[in-house]
C-alpha cells in the first residue's frame, strides 16, 4: 500500500543508493531478482542432486548397506521436497521474473518490493528445511507426508515441523510472486501489447499464476492443520482421535496435482518460445496453445483424486476421476500437436535450446502416455506402488521440466549475461543429459513391471532387478556430468564468451529488442506492436504478420494494480478458508463426543458479529468520505471501523476465555480443534486487517491523502469486506447450521 | 430396464401445457424463424427432465437422477432458451446478480431441509423447477444475452464461468464426500414402478447414489462450464474490428 503513495523519483533515488551499498541484497530490480532466483535454484539443485546420487548409489546393488534405512528415507524426502519447491519452482519463477516484464515491454514487475520479499522467502524456506538436519532429525516421511506417519506419534522429532514450516513460507512466497506476475501482465503491458498478442511464455505464466494462487493455499491450510496436530496435540489426521488420515491425502493432492502443472505449464511456455524461433516459423495455432492452457489449468484443479485410486474411494468416485483425468490428455495433446506442426516444414536449426526442446517434447509425450495409463484405475492399482510410477513422474518432471529449464537457460542466458554460451559444450551437455536421463528412467518402467516397489531403501536380489538398477544408477552419472558441464559453460561464457548482441537467435519477441543485458529501465524505446512478433514486423515491413485483434480499437485503461493485487490475494485466501470450512463441516457432520457447537453462546457472538458487520458499513462511509475529498469524515468513519473491529476481536477473546475456563482446549475433541482453527485463523485475518486499517488511518491523519487520491483505503477496504464475508460463512457454518439439525 | 424405459414416462400435464403455452407465446411474439429450433431444443430438454424416466427416477428413487434433472434445468435448457430469443429482447441484469442466481440456485436447493421439501411436496417441486429455469436464465444471460452488447466481455466471462464452476464443484465435493445423507427422502423409496430390483441390480446403494449425485455436479457440470469457457476464447480470438479490446 505504501508503495503506491511513494513518488517514483524517491523510489529511484532510494534504489540508486541501495545499488551502491548492497546491490544484490537490497535489489528490487526484477532482473536481479530473477538471477537470484536462478542462483538459489542452482544451489538447491546441487543439494537435491547429491541426494539423488546417494539414493541411486544405495539402490545400485541389491541388499546394499551404504545408507541406513533412516538416512535413505531422509534423503528421499529431502530430494523430493527440494527438487519441487526449491529447484523447479524458483528456477521457473526466476525465468518468469526476468522475462515476463521484458516480453510485455514493462519496466519492472508491478510490485518490486513484494517481488524481493517473495524471492527472499525462498532461501529462508530452504534454510528452515535444512535446519531440520541440525536438529538431528531430517524429515523422513516422504515429500507427500502421509498421515499418520507424519504425525507426532510416528515422527516424534522436529523434522516434520521444519518441513511443514518451510513449505508454509515457500507457499506464501509463491502466492506473492504469482499475484505479482498477474498484476504485471494485467496492468503494465506496453501500448499495443494486448492480451491477445502476448508471447506464449508470458501467457502461460499468467494462467499458471492463477493455479498457484488457488492451489498453494490449499496446501498451506493442510500444513497449518498438520502443525496444529503436531504441536497442539489435535487430531485432524489421527484416526486414533477420530480424525481422518484420508483427508490429509485429499488436501495434499488437491494441491499436489495442480502443483505438477504449476511446474509444467511454464515449461510448456519455454517450449512454445523456443520451437518457433528455431523452426523459423510462427507458432502453429497460437490460439489453441493458449486456450488449451486454460483448460489444463481448470481441469488440473479438479482431478486430484486419481492419486488416490488405491486408497479405496469406491468404484463410483474412481470412475468419474478416470474419465476426468483422461480428459486432460486432450488439451495437452493439442499442445503437443501444435508444437509438432510448428516443426513441420520449418527450417529447423539444431542449436542447443532447440535440442532440449525437441527432447523435452518426445520425453513429455512418453511421460504423458504413461500418465494416461495411470488414469485408468484398474491399471493404476497394479503399477502405482512400483517403479513404473517413479519412471512416469520423472519423465514429466525431469524429461520435460528440467530439460526445459536447461533449454530456457541456453536460450535466454545470452540475454541475461550478454555473452554467448559455447555451442560445443552445450551439445555435450545435451547429449550427456539425454543419454543419462533415458538410461536412468526408461529402465525403471521395466523395473516396475518386474514388480520392484517404490519407496524402499533396498531390495532382494531377484532375477533382473540387479542389472536394471545398476543401469539406472550409471545413468545418474551422465546427468551429473551434464550438470557440471552446464555450470562450466556458464562460467566459461562469463569469462570468455562472445558478446551476444541484442538478438543472437534472430527471435521476434520484445526481450530481444533491448540490449543484452538489458539496461536498468529495460527499454529505451519499443518497436510498434501490432501482432505477436513485433520484431519480425519491424525487420520485415514489407511482409508483416497479420494484425492480431481489432486494429483501430481504443484500449481501455488497465485496471489499478493495487486493487487487482488485493482482489487476487482475496481469491487466494478464499481457497485457504474454504479448506478450513470444509474440514469443519466434515468433522462436525456427525456430533462429536464431548463439547459441541450447541455449547457456543450464539447470542453473545451474534452481538459481536453485528459489530463486525457494522464495521463494513462504517468503512464504506469512510470510502465515501475519501471519494468526496472529505478528509475529516474519512478519518472519523475509519476510526469507527477500527473500534468496531477491535470490539469484535475482544468478543472473540472473551468467547475463547470462556471456553478455556470450562476446559475446552484445541485438543479436547475434533469440534474444539476445528472450531479454534477456523475462528482462530479468521481472528488472525481480522487482526491483520486492523493493522492495515490502522496504517491507512495513520497516513490519513498525517494528511497523506489530502493532496492526491490514493487507492490505499479502497484496497484495504476490499480486504476488510472480505474478512467480514468470511465471518458470515463462519457464523453460518459454526454457530447456526448445527442448531438446525 | 425395459419396464423403466417404457413405463417410466410420466404424463406431466403441467409441464407439457407450460411448454405448449411457451411455444405459442413465442410464435405470437416473435413469429417463426430458424431460432425457433433452439426453443424446440430447450423444450425437449425440459420435457426430458420432467416427463421422461429421469423424472420417474428422480421422484423418490435416486438422488443422482434428481441431480441430473437439476443440471438439465439449470445449465442446459436456459442457454437454449436464450439462444432462441431475437436480439431485440433485452433484460438488464448485473453480473454479480447473475452469478449469485446460478450458483445460489444449486446451493439453495441442496440444503437438506429444502431438498427434502422439494422431493416431498408437489407445489414446492414446481416452484423449484421454475426457479431453476429462471435462475439458470439469469445466470446465462451474462454469457448469451440475445443482444450481443449486453454480454460480458470474453475475459470477464471466462472469470465468471470459472468461479461459478469452482463454486459448484465445492458443493459437488461436499455431496460426494459427505458422511451424512443430504436428502433423506431417497433413503426409503416407495417402489411405485416396481424397479427397486433393477436398481439393486445396478448396485445402487444410498451412499453410492449420493456420491454419483455429487460427482455429477462436480465433474460433468464443470465440463459444461469448460465448454462455455472455450466458446468465450473462440469469441475473443475471433474478434475483429469495431469492438473494444480488453
Amino acid at each position: 500500500m505504501n508503495e503506491a503513495t511513494l513518488a517514483p523519483d524517491s523510489l529511484a533515488a532510494e534504489r540508486d543508493d541501495a545499488f551502491r551499498r548492497l546491490a544484490w541484497l537490497s535489489t528490487v530490480d526484477h532482473k536481479k531478482i530473477g538471477i537470484l532466483y536462478l542462483l538459489t535454484a542452482l544451489v538447491f539443485f546441487v543439494a537435491g542432486g547429491v541426494e539423488a546420487i546417494f539414493i541411486r548409489l544405495q539402490l545400485a546393488v541389491p541388499n546394499n548397506t551404504l545408507l541406513s534405512p533412516e538416512t535413505y528415507n531422509a534423503l528421499f524426502t529431502l530430494h523430493g521436497t527440494t527438487m519441487i519447491f526449491l529447484v523447479a519452482m524458483p528456477a521457473l519463477f526466476g525465468l518468469a521474473n526476468y522475462f515476463v516484464p521484458l516480453q510485455i515491454g514493462a519496466r519492472d514487475m508491478a510490485f518490486p518490493r513484494l517481488n524481493a520479499f517473495s524471492f527472499w522467502v525462498v532461501p529462508m524456506g530452504g534454510i528452515l528445511l535444512h535446519l531440520s538436519l541440525l536438529s538431528g532429525s531430517a524429515p523422513s516421511m516422504g515429500w507427500f507426508a502421509y498421515a499418520p506417519l507424519s504425525e507426532k506419534a510416528y515422527s516424534s522429532q522436529l523434522g516434520v515441523d521444519y518441513w511443514a514450516l518451510s513449505l508454509f513460507v515457500l507457499g506464501i512466497g509463491s502466492v506473492g510472486t504469482s499475484i505479482n506476475i498477474i498484476a504485471t501482465v494485467l496492468c503494465l503491458r506496453a501500448p499495443g501489447m494486448t492480451l491477445r498478442r502476448v508471447p506464449l511464455f508470458t501467457w502461460m505464466n499468467f494462467v499458471n499464476s492463477f493455479i498457484v494462487i488457488l492451489a498453494l493455499p490449499v496446501l498451506n491450510a493442510g500444513l497449518a492443520m498438520l502443525l496444529i496436530d503436531r504441536r497442539l496435540d489435535a487430531h485432524f489426521f489421527m484416526p486414533s482421535g477420530g480424525g481422518s488420515a484420508i483427508l490429509w491425502q485429499h488436501i495434499f493432492w488437491a494441491f499436489g496435482h495442480p502443483e505438477v502443472y504449476i511446474v509444467a505449464v511454464p515449461a510448456f511456455g519455454i517450449i512454445s518460445e523456443i520451437i518457433p524461433v528455431f523452426s523459423r516459423k510462427p507458432i502453429f495455432g497460437y490460439e489453441f496453445v493458449a486456450a488449451s492452457t486454460v483448460a489444463i489449468a481448470i481441469l488440473s484443479l479438479g482431478v486430484w483424486a486419481h492419486h488416490m485410486f488405491t486408497v479405496g474411494m469406491g468404484r463410483t468416485a474412481d470412475l468419474f476421476f478416470v474419465v476426468s483425468s483422461m480428459l486432460i490428455a486432450i488439451p495437452t495433446g493439442v499442445k503437443v500437436l501444435n508444437w509438432t506442426a510448428t516443426l513441420l516444414h520449418g527450417r529447423i536449426q539444431f542449436k542447443t535450446p532447440m535440442l532440449f526442446a525437441i527432447a523435452a517434447l518426445v520425453q513429455f509425450l512418453c511421460g504423458g502416455l504413461t500418465g494416461i495409463s495411470h488414469a485408468m484405475a484398474a491399471l493404476d492399482w497394479q503399477t502405482k506402488n512400483s517403479y513404473f510410477l517413479v519412471a512416469h513422474f520423472h519423465f514429466v518432471i525431469v524429461g520435460l521440466i528440467v530439460f526445459m529449464i536447461m533449454g530456457g537457460l541456453a536460450y535466454w542466458l545470452p540475454k541475461i549475461t550478454g555473452r554467448m554460451l559455447s555451442e560445443r559444450i552445450g551439445k555435450w551437455t545435451f547429449w550427456l543429459m539425454t543419454i543419462g536421463f533415458n538410461m536412468t528412467f526408461i529402465i525403471q518402467h521395466f523395473l516396475g513391471f518386474a514388480g520392484m516397489p517404490r519407496r524402499v531403501y533396498t531390495y532382494p536380489d531377484l532375477p533382473g532387478w540387479a542389472w536394471m538398477n545398476m543401469v539406472s544408477t550409471i545413468g545418474v552419472f551422465f546427468m551429473t556430468a551434464a550438470s557440471l558441464l552446464l555450470v562450466w559453460n556458464i562460467v566459461a561464457s562469463l569469462l570468455w564468451g562472445k558478446p551476444a548482441g541484442d538478438n543472437p537467435w534472430d527471435a521476434w519477441t520484445l526481450e530481444w529488442a533491448t540490449t543484452s543485458p538489458p539496461p536498468h529501465e529495460n527499454f529505451h524505446e519499443l518497436p510498434p506492436i501490432r501482432g505477436r512478433r513485433p520484431l519480425w514486423d519491424y525487420a520485415n515491413p514489407d511482409r508483416p504478420d497479420p494484425v492480431v485483434g481489432p486494429v483501430h480499437a481504443v484500449e481501455p485503461a488497465p485496471p489499478d494494480k493495487t486493487k487487482s493485487a488485493v482482489l487476487l490475494f482475496i481469491f487466494s485466501e478464499t481457497g485457504f478458508f474454504l479448506v478450513l470450512i470444509l474440514a469443519f463441516l466434515f468433522y462436525n457432520s456427525t456430533p462429536q463426543p464431548g463439547p459441541g457447537p450447541k455449547e457456543l453462546d450464539l447470542l453473545k457472538t451474534g452481538l459481536f458479529s453485528l459489530c463486525l458487520f457494522a464495521s463494513s458499513f462504517t468503512l464504506w462511509r469512510s470510502e465515501v468520505g475519501e471519494h468526496n475529498r472529505d478528509n475529516g469524515s474519512m478519518i472519523r468513519w475509519l476510526a469507527a471501523t477500527l473500534v468496531l473491529g477491535g470490539v469484535f476481536i475482544i468478543g472473540q477473546g472473551l468467547e475463547y476465555w470462556g471456553l478455556f475456563k470450562s476446559g475446552v482446549a484445541v485438543n479436547t475433541n475434533l469440534f474444539a480443534t476445528t472450531f479454534f482453527t477456523l475462528t482462530g485463523f479468521h481472528g488472525l485475518h481480522v487482526c491483520i486487517g486492523l493493522i492495515a486499517l490502522a496504517i491507512v488511518l495513520g497516513f490519513a491523519v498525517g494528511g497523506e491523502f489530502k493532496h492526491r487520491p490514493s487507492v490505499a483505503l479502497k484496497a484495504v477496504g476490499y480486504y476488510w469486506h472480505f474478512v467480514d464475508v468470511v465471518w458470515v460463512l463462519v457464523l453460518t457454518v459454526v454457530y447456526i447450521l448445527p442448531r438446525l439439525r | 430396464m425395459k419396464t423403466l424405459l417404457l413405463s417410466g414416462w410420466t404424463s406431466n400435464p403441467a409441464a407439457v401445457l407450460c411448454c405448449a403455452a411457451g411455444a405459442a407465446l413465442y410464435f405470437v411474439l416473435f413469429g417463426a424463424s430458424r431460432r425457433a429450433w433452439f426453443l424446440a431444443a430447450a423444450e425437449a430438454v425440459v420435457l426430458l427432465a420432467l416427463a421422461s424416466p429421469v423424472n420417474a427416477l428422480a421422484d423418490g428413487y435416486l438422488f443422482s437422477a434428481h441431480m441430473l434433472q437439476h443440471i438439465l434445468l439449470l445449465l442446459v435448457a436456459p442457454p437454449l432458451l436464450l439462444a432462441s430469443l431475437p436480439p431485440t429482447v433485452s433484460f438488464p441484469m448485473h453480473p454479480v446478480a447473475g452469478w449469485l442466481a446460478g450458483v445460489g440456485a444449486m446451493w439453495f436447493w441442496h440444503a437438506p431441509a429444502l431438498c427434502d421439501a422439494a422431493a416431498a411436496s408437489r407445489p414446492i417441486h414446481a416452484v423449484q423447477t421454475l426457479s431453476l429455469l429462471a435462475l439458470g436464465s439469469a445466470f446465462w444471460l451474462q454469457i448469451l444475452a440475445p443482444c450481443e452488447s449486453r454480454r460480458l466481455r470474453p475475459l470477464p466471462a471466462v472469470l465468471y464461468l470459472f468461479t461459478a464452476c469452482t463454486a459448484c464443484s465445492v458443493l459437488g465435493i461436499i455431496l460426494t464426500f459427505s458422511p451424512v445423507t443430504i436428502c433423506s427422502r431417497y433413503m426409503h423409496p416407495v417402489d411405485r414402478l416396481g424397479i427397486a430390483g433393477l436398481l439393486n441390480g445396478w448396485g445402487m446403494t444410498m451412499n453410492r447414489d449420493q456420491q454419483i449425485g455429487g460427482l455429477l455436479m462436480w465433474v460433468p457440470m464443470c465440463f459444461l462450464y469448460l465448454c462455455a469457457i472455450f466458446s468465450q476464447f473462440a469469441r475473443w480470438y475471433g474478434e475483429r474490428d469495431a469492438e473494444p479490446t480488453i
